[in-house]
């Protein structure tokens, strides 16, 4: 089985991103090979987020290209890329605050897929959220509106999943629910990349880990290799030569 | 530039592709993609704009030509100044293509977005007021 035969679900290939003039992601090489969770791990600004933007079609990469299933996608709009089934959900949940719970599975109405279908799936694997259909999502609970963002996302039948932040401002006990619910997604052979800045708990479902400082990656490996390199980037190693000797 | 290659995955999680996999991929390999290098939405944006400031320098043109044509020494005059107010309206009309041509080429995705969701939640406003009445 050649690597042109199967290639990786996700490919970046010196991937170089920029807000203006300001480039924050400096040369990215990264793989997600089919059916696996890959973990981006890195403290604040160091550019994971952006490069979630760049997979998803909303920041067009300054040099570089984006592989998907091994077709250059490069330049591909946002909503396409979303009907083929790339899902995003993006830092800081994405929901409307002003509908409540059903009408924001109502959104994602748009693949095709009725209301009750995308209820019956969001509600069995959130029945929290089956008792709150009626509520407006802003006044739920940060882990609540998390997991409505997550409903929203699985709604639509993804195949390659990316996860900005899941834990962001939520209790450990909620980070952990959510993690199991990403890894009964990756059961069922979606492909995940997921960037985050806390690491523990995705380490326990990533298959792979990638290390990101200063818009670069230093470090890729298993997640059980890549425990101890995390200290040292987050305190301030900047490339992968000080990342590398540390092993 | 980062040249850390990504081992092959080492556990159970890489599944069989499953149905939706494969037709994912074949959505994204018949996906109709542009070069993003050549996109040319700035370019008609900035011709629009052109267009705009050459169409109000044209009218402003035409109309100071019509003012001028009628004297007492231009046995031509109000031919002149036909010809002077046809131009003006051609000024008028390049202006209105130009700023057309710039509102589609620099707002149209921004307010797209806006108007999906001003749409839906009209729709929504209008399926609660319509249950409220039933009830």
């Amino acid at each position: 089985m050649s690597p042109v035969d199967h290639p990786p679900m996700l490919e970046f290939r010196d991937v170089r991103a920029a807000y203006g003039r300001i480039e924050v992601v400096h040369g990215v090489d990264l793989v997600v090979p089919s059916g696996t969770v890959v973990a981006i791990l890195g403290p604040n600004g160091a550019g994971k987020s952006t490069l979630l933007k760049v997979a998803c079609g909303l920041l067009p990469p300054t040099a570089g290209d984006v592989y998907i299933a091994g077709r250059r996608i490069t330049g591909a709009r946002p909503d396409e890329l979303a009907r083929a089934g790339l899902c995003l959900i993006p830092e800081g949940k994405g929901i409307f605050p002003n509908l409540t719970v059903r009408e924001n599975l109502r959104m994602s109405t748009f693949t095709g897929k009725s209301l009750d279908e995308i209820e019956d799936v969001a509600f069995t694997r959130f029945p929290r959220l089956g008792e709150r259909r009626t509520q407006v999502a802003g006044t739920l609970s940060g882990g609540e509106q998390q997991m409505l963002a997550m409903s929203r996302g699985l709604a639509t039948d993804p195949a390659l999943l990316l996860l900005d932040e899941l834990s962001m401002g939520l209790a450990p006990i909620i980070v952990e629910e959510l993690y199991e619910i990403v890894a009964q997604v990756a059961s069922d052979g979606v492909s995940i990349l997921v960037v985050e800045q806390f690491a523990q708990t995705v380490l326990g479902v990533a298959d792979q880990a990638a290390i990101m400082t200063h818009g670069t990656i230093v470090a890729v490996g298993p997640p059980s290799e890549l425990a101890g390199d995390l200290s040292t980037a987050y305190l301030g190693a900047g490339s992968a030569t000080d990342v590398a000797t540390t092993r | 530039m980062s040249q850390i290659e990504t081992p092959a995955p080492t556990t159970a999680g890489a599944a069989e592709p499953s149905e939706r996999v494969a037709r994912f991929k074949a959505e994204i390999a018949e996906m109709r993609l542009r070069d993003p290098k050549a996109s040319r939405d700035r370019v008609w944006a900035l011709v629009g704009l052109v267009l705009m400031v050459v169409g109000v320098i044209v009218a402003f043109a035409g109309f100071f030509i019509s003012r001028g044509a009628t004297t007492a020494f231009n046995s031509q005059g109000p031919a002149e100044q036909r010809d002077a107010i046809a131009l003006a309206v051609a000024g008028v009309a390049v202006t209105v293509f130009g700023a057309a041509m710039f509102i589609r080429y620099s707002f149209a995705q921004f307010l797209r977005f806006w108007l999906a969701r001003l749409i839906y939640e009209q729709q929504a406003q209008t399926d609660r007021i319509v249950e409220a009445g039933k009830g």
